[in-house]
């Protein structure tokens, strides 16, 4: 059996709807982090997956960027995660929420 | 070789004066009163003089140079366009001989105050003012342009409101602050004219594109010459109809700051200054500043006449010159007869005395307007002065009668409690014994003022009736007629004001102890006097034709006409290219007999009726009334004067200027038109505009708007709830939402 395109577009809106739901409904600043993550990763996959279908390195070289940005924030998410763990000793996004109007 | 160069020294000198006595001044004075009185005192009064000698300097320039006028270029002003205005200074023979009275008399009154404001407690700070004014009078003197001039004729009038409210904290028993309401009255009447000023000089730069004096007037006898017209866009006008524009709204601001009908309310008022403030500013140099544009301007003036432009009927605008000045002397003179307070009669007197130069000016006589304007700044200085010693003798008596530690406080130190006026004419009375030298004095003044043989003020009085009655015209007879009664009321109110201070009994215990003042005081009354005597001199005229045209034919004229030699370097008769020559209306140069005749009988007829007849036989105390407003008719039959005549004049006079005293100017004028009609209605508006226009309207607007911000920020803060997770779904909903959009817009 061929793995087409259609399977990798399959596998990236899965993976991508789990990373949505993720941030919308844990509670967890670090498990949303990895929600995003795999939000991002089922970009990259989706990319890397039309780059081949089309015969394009454009694509391939755009993850790289994607990579490299992911690798930024995820060390400044992090920062800020244990930053707030420090100051609250929670990292339950539902008590840090002192900015409200 | 001249001394061109150092004119703007002439503005350096008060100007340091001032920033010494407004900086460091006070500090002098408070660490160490008389020691610091001295150096206050006395470096104001040393830059005075020191503008003095620079204004001589001028004048042996002049001399020197043949009498050319001088522009000294200081510096570019203004360059916009071709709005084009320099910081000049114009030296002819008109303006040095302003500069020359300005600091004389000024430097004599400077000197003069620091007797007479000695044991103020704002020592410095009048000082400071006064030679602030002197700076800001020289700029309105010296200046090449009128934009110059306005800005002295706006210094001086804010030095004005300063001295005016020195004694800004002084309460009337009513517990007004009125020295403080005079000072804003002189201030807002001001204002009036000073709007006319600037409209007449937003019309001269349209019309003539420059506002330096030279330039402006070339330019108005050029196109006069050539009978341009006017464009204003819309309409044009022929340059006689902008002139008379022009010069009508000059005559106003004229009348703003040389205190002429209807502006001269807050003259009387002014006089609540102290008394070296009404000498310099109110009687010698500051209310002069209207003769003097109107003499300057003076070819503007003449060419209206000579343009037969109308403003109604047969009136030109030199004639409304000439009506209103003679107008206002005759009122102001009236009304002086109603007066007691010694400084107010001067004050009318004074008004009385600018309506005769603006009336000289209106006449084409500006030689005669510049002789009184200089003979007056003498004597009427010299009075006001004088008057100030009273004052201050009879507070010094006032003091010593009651010598329980009155220590310290300014002279004019009202107390509350007490009901004693020491300007009340009526608390005064023979004074002579008491002070002699301010009565010889005073008497000179007196006799100068009114017009009396061989005294400044006869010879320049004189030039200026004579020259109404030489010139045949209807306005020239009218002025004439109102000028002379005038003289004759001046003659009158001095005689009466003699007779009330000097002569007779002390009516107040106060007045029989009052003495001398100090040398310092009575050194500067003394020269003013010999000015006064002397002032004649000016412009001695010949004794007859034959002389005249002697001396004309022989180029040598003497010391006569001195002042007509010198002035017809800035005032003279100008050529126009094509329509021949414009001569001033001619001023006579040798005495006219009859009219000096008849003018030197009256005023003598004036004082004798005053000093023996009305105000003769019986002291007249604080309770009694005026004779003029008692006197039955039949007293008058007594005397051994013309009794027809007299029971005929004086009881008219007694209900005409008690009439004009106290009904049209005192009720009508000043307290129904401009007390009930202008300022109940200007107040009115303000606070219509403050607790309706303002607080319901300009606030209810400002503060609606931010009511408004502030319910619409309540309902959308609601959103901000602070969870992170959701701001994600909004987020997500906003992605979905554009998704979709674009989704659905592609296909």
């Amino acid at each position: 059996m061929e793995v087409t395109i259609e399977w990798y577009i399959a596998l990236s809106t899965i993976l991508f709807t789990l990373g949505a739901l993720g941030v919308l409904l844990r509670r967890n600043a670090i498990v949303i982090f990895m929600s995003i993550e795999l939000m991002l990763n089922s970009a990259n996959l989706l990319l890397v997956a039309f780059a081949r279908q089309f015969g394009d390195l454009d694509g391939q070289v755009m993850v790289f960027f994607v990579m490299t940005v992911a690798a930024a924030e995820v060390a400044v998410g992090l920062a800020l995660i244990v930053a707030i763990f420090r100051s609250r000793r929670s990292i339950n996004i539902d008590e840090v929420n002192t900015l409200k109007g | 070789m001249n001394a061109f160069g150092l004119i703007p020294l002439i503005l350096v000198f008060p100007a340091i004066g001032f920033l010494f006595n407004a900086l460091v001044g006070r500090r002098f004075v408070e660490t160490n009163r008389s020691v610091g009185e001295k150096w206050s005192g006395w470096v104001a009064s040393l830059m005075a003089l020191s503008a003095f000698v620079i204004a001589l300097l001028q004048l042996f320039s002049l001399v020197a140079n043949h009498y050319h006028a001088e522009v000294v270029t200081l510096f570019d002003w203004i360059r916009v366009g071709n709005f084009h205005v320099p910081w000049a200074f114009q030296i002819d023979t008109l303006s040095v001989t302003m500069m020359l009275v300005v600091t004389g008399v000024g430097s004599l009154i400077h000197i003069y105050a620091i007797g007479y404001m000695h044991g103020d407690k704002d020592f410095s700070r009048f000082f400071a003012y006064l030679n602030l004014f002197l700076f800001f009078m020289l700029i309105l003197v010296t200046g090449n342009n009128y934009l110059m001039l306005f800005v002295g004729w706006e210094g001086v009038g804010l030095c004005s409101f300063l001295l005016i409210g020195f004694w800004f904290d002084r309460t009337d028993a009513k517990g007004e602050a009125m020295n403080a309401n005079a000072a804003r009255k002189a201030f807002v009447a001001n204002r009036v004219g000073d709007l006319a000023m600037i409209l007449a000089m937003c019309l001269t730069f349209w019309t003539f594109g420059s506002l330096n004096f030279e330039p402006v007037f070339e330019s108005a006898v050029e196109m006069f010459a050539h009978g341009e017209m006017v464009e204003f866009g819309l309409f044009s006008a022929t340059l006689g109809q902008v002139l008379t524009a022009i010069t009508a709204l000059f005559l106003m601001g004229a009348a703003g700051k040389s205190a002429q009908i209807p502006l001269y309310i807050w003259l009387p008022d002014a006089m609540a200054g102290p008394t070296p403030v009404s000498a310099l500013i109110h009687a010698a140099t500051m209310v002069t500043s209207g003769i003097y544009l109107i003499v300057r301007s003076n070819v503007l003036f003449e060419l209206v006449r000579a343009s037969d432009t109308f403003i109604i009927g047969s009136l030109t605008s030199p004639d409304l010159v000439a009506y209103i000045g003679a107008a206002t002397a005759l009122l102001a003179g009236l009304i002086a007869f109603t007066q007691f307070d010694i400084k107010k009669v001067l004050a009318y007197s004074t008004v009385s005395q600018l309506g005769f130069m603006i009336a000289a000016a209106g006449m084409g006589a500006y030689v005669a307007a510049m002789f009184h304007l200089v003979t007056h700044a003498f004597f009427k200085a010299l009075l006001f002065l004088s008057s100030g010693s009273v004052i201050h003798g009879m507070e010094h008596g006032h003091h010593e009668l009651h010598a329980h530690g009155h220590g310290g406080g300014g002279h004019d130190d009202h107390h509350a409690d007490d009901h004693f006026d020491p300007q009340d004419m009526r608390t005064m009375g023979g004074l002579r014994h008491k002070m002699p030298i301010t009565f010889a004095v005073y008497m000179i003044g007196t006799l100068a003022l009114a017009g009396i043989f061989p005294l400044a003020g006869f010879w320049s009085k004189d030039e200026i009736l004579a020259h109404a009655s030489t010139n045949s015209g209807v306005s020239f007879t009218v002025v004439n007629i109102m000028l002379t009664l005038a003289a004759f009321c001046t003659a009158f109110y001095m005689g009466r004001q003699i007779k009330m201070v000097f002569f007779g009994e002390p009516r107040h215990d106060a007045a029989a102890h009052a003495h001398e003042s100090a040398p310092l005081m009575t050194t500067p009354l003394i020269i003013l006097a010999i000015l006064s005597v002397l002032g004649g001199l000016l412009n001695f005229p010949f004794f007859s034709e034959a002389a005249y045209k002697a001396a004309s034919a022989a180029h040598d004229y003497g010391i006569n006409l001195a002042l007509e030699h010198w002035l017809e370097h800035s005032i003279a008769a100008f050529e126009l290219t094509a329509a021949g020559v414009i001569k001033l209306p001619k001023t006579p140069t040798w005495v006219q007999y009859n009219v000096a005749g008849i003018s030197t009988a009256l005023a003598v007829i004036a004082l004798l009726a005053a000093v023996f007849g009305v105000y003769g036989s019986r002291p007249r105390t604080a309770h009694e009334r005026d004779p003029l407003q008692s006197t039955p008719i039949w007293w008058f039959a007594i005397l051994p004067i013309n009794t027809l005549v007299m029971s005929g004049i004086i009881p008219l006079f007694n209900r005409l200027a008690d009439w004009l005293g106290h009904k049209l100017d005192g009720a009508f004028w000043h307290d129904f038109f401009h007390e009930r009609l202008i300022r109940d209605n200007f107040v009115g508006f303000a606070k219509f505009s403050a607790d309706v226009l303002d607080q319901l309207g300009v606030d209810g607007l400002v503060n609606g708007s931010a009511r408004v911000t502030r319910r619409f920020a309540d309902l959308i803060r609601t959103t901000q709830t602070g969870n992170v997770s959701g701001y994600a779904l909004g987020v997500f909903i906003g992605v979905i939402t554009l998704v979709v959009y674009f989704f659905l817009q592609t296909n």
